[in-house]
């Protein structure tokens, strides 16, 4: 079976980020995460039917959507009062808020 | 003294803020960005967290496309905020009217045999399968409890035209209590047309009436794929379309194809057919899985993969068709189009989010039962009632409106908060779909990471995007596409 095990900094990631990226690569892998002192640890765990070249493509999008998760993250607490606001103002009146 | 600030005041600041935006990696090079509104913008792999670190020079060739779109604002810009708003309103503009589609099955009874068919269809001759007045009644009372002032009311089957009587009685009865309700009101029979005649059309002339039918293709394709007694479906089509266009009017009919394994391969086959027979535009659309197309194991005779190839070719001919001077629209495409390049939102059920069922269109079966949607009604006839709202004859509106088994579905698969989907820089041109995933993975949200609805609208909107970017006649095309829908 397929499988890698990837150490990610506690002090640069969020579990968040890790756990939302796995879900998005569960049609090709299972994460077993778990913290290891300052890190976590990533064991990544093909499915049945992933084929190997299929699941190397699904670590390399994995490392990546960590990356992009972790991004995200920052963008959505920096905007977050912004976001709220505009919702506001778009659903006033309308009867639905 | 001059009426414009001095040439100071327009300088680039330095120091901007963010404002909220999703985004997905495009390819391998780049990312697509969307704001709350679905405006989207492409920027590279490397610009994006110079971006997001707030480091961007406003030098950047992009800053302006930024600002204009309002991925960025200056601190003390208030407009961004405004027209974000704005936006976002009008986008889910559609939610306060409520119901506007109101599906009358007033027959089960059908003279096809369709081996896709996604409804539980009857013998012709079964009076049992067919909606009485009763019913009609009270579904009509249900009709106009709905707050929206236009009203939509679509008759479909098994073959609507084999309980005619009723169809006139829903419509006259329609039109009676309208003369109180003042609703703008429309009518639409879905019917294969291979049962119209003068009498019918006469009805439908004088009620102004809308038929929607069926067309998969040539003759030898479309009668393969919908069989009938005499095997003659597709000489009934063409004559009961000449005698409704010349009755109706060339606009009144429309037609929907169904995409089968036989189909694969013949996509410009089935487009020529729809140009030679006058139609200015096809509905490239794939099986879904419910009632006998599940049964017959239909469904499983193509993947998304396959359909996406299918529906590649036949959308690059027509955009040949088109900048050969040949008007000729993909209509999903139209509808995703409108959702990517504007701030409204078409209202189809499939891509609303919140999802379309029960509050964009609701279903009355023959016998009472109130369904979410018409594909709810086609899970129920395989024995899943997992969206059957309640009974005519037993609840109330606000029974059905706030049950549970609505509401929780609307709930839970709402994308916004549907993990991957509430930070997909997709969303906003994707929908819920509930129904779907339901039946696909017995749960409403699905897992959006395996489902088949989301590859193969992904690739849709890349594919979408990708042709804009590569040619400019293709994005004009798009243009007069997503304004026209």
């Amino acid at each position: 079976m397929n499988s890698v095990n990837l150490i990610f900094d506690q002090r640069l990631y969020g579990a968040e980020a890790i756990q939302k990226a796995a879900y998005r690569g569960q049609h090709a892998f299972t994460l077993d995460l778990q913290v290891e002192g300052e890190a976590f640890s990533c064991t990544l765990l093909g499915n049945i039917t992933t084929a190997p070249a299929a699941f190397d493509k699904a670590v390399e999008d994995f490392k990546k959507d960590v990356l992009d998760y972790q991004l995200r993250s920052k963008l959505r607490a920096e905007t977050e009062a912004v976001r709220n606001l505009i919702l506001g103002v778009a659903f006033s009146k309308t009867g639905l808020v | 003294m001059s009426k414009f600030q001095g040439q100071e005041s327009y300088g680039n600041q330095l120091n901007y803020e963010l404002l909220p935006f999703s985004f997905d990696r495009f390819n391998d090079d780049e990312y697509i960005l969307t704001n709350l509104a679905g405006e989207h913008l492409m920027m590279s792999a490397a610009d994006l967290p110079t971006l997001i670190n707030r480091g961007l020079d406003p030098s950047h060739h992009q800053f302006a496309s930024l600002r204009s779109k309002h991925f960025i604002r200056y601190p003390e810009e208030q407009a961004p905020l405004s027209l974000l708003a704005l936006k976002v309103r009008t986008r889910y503009s559609r939610l306060p009217p409520f119901t506007n589609l109101h599906i009358f099955v007033v027959t089960l009874r059908c003279d096809h045999s369709c081996p896709y068919c996604q409804v539980s269809r009857q013998m012709e001759g079964e009076g049992a399968f067919d909606m009485t007045q009763e019913m009609a009644d009270r579904a009509l009372d249900f009709v106009f409890r709905s707050p929206n002032p236009a009203i939509k009311i679509e008759f479909q089957g098994g073959e609507p035209l084999l309980n005619f009587d009723m169809v006139k009685y829903v419509v006259t009865e329609a039109e009676s209590r309208n003369q109180q309700m003042g609703r703008d009101l429309q009518f639409v029979i879905a019917t294969t047309l291979s049962l119209i005649s003068e009498n019918v059309l006469a009805f439908c002339k004088e009620h102004s009436i809308l038929l929607s039918s069926s067309l998969d293709g040539p003759k030898d394709l479309h009668n393969a794929n919908r069989p009938r007694p005499g095997k003659d479906s597709h000489q009934r089509f063409e004559a009961g379309l000449k005698l409704a266009r010349e009755s109706l009017g060339y606009d009144q009919v429309s037609a929907l194809m169904t995409t089968t394994d036989r189909s694969l391969d013949r996509v410009r086959d089935i487009i020529d057919e729809y140009l030679r027979l006058g139609f200015n535009g096809i509905f490239l659309r794939a099986l879904s899985p419910y009632g006998f197309a599940i049964k017959t194991k239909k469904f499983m005779s193509y993947d998304a993969g396959r359909w996406l190839e299918f529906y590649k070719e036949g959308l690059a001919y027509i955009l040949e068709l088109s900048k050969a001077g040949i008007p000729f629209i993909e209509q999903y495409t139209a509808l995703v189009l409108k959702k990517m390049l504007t701030s409204e939102d078409p209202g189809y059920v499939d891509l609303m989010n919140p999802a379309g069922i029960g509050i964009a269109a609701i279903v009355f079966n023959y016998d009472g039962a109130v369904y979410a949607s018409d594909e709810s009604r086609m899970l129920a006839e395989m024995g899943d009632e997992s969206f059957k709202l309640g009974n005519l004859l037993t609840d109330s509106y606000e029974q059905i409106i706030l049950s549970d088994r609505l509401l929780d579905a609307l709930d839970e698969s709402f994308t916004l908060s549907a993990p991957m989907c509430s930070e997909c820089a997709f969303e906003p041109f994707c929908g819920a779909d509930p129904v779907y995933h339901h039946a696909m993975y017995k749960d409403v949200l699905g897992r959006k990471a395996e489902s088949p609805f989301c590859q193969r609208n992904m690739a849709i909107f890349k594919h979408l995007i990708e042709l804009m970017r590569n040619d400019r006649q293709t994005r004009d095309i798009f243009m007069e596409w997503a304004n026209g829908c």
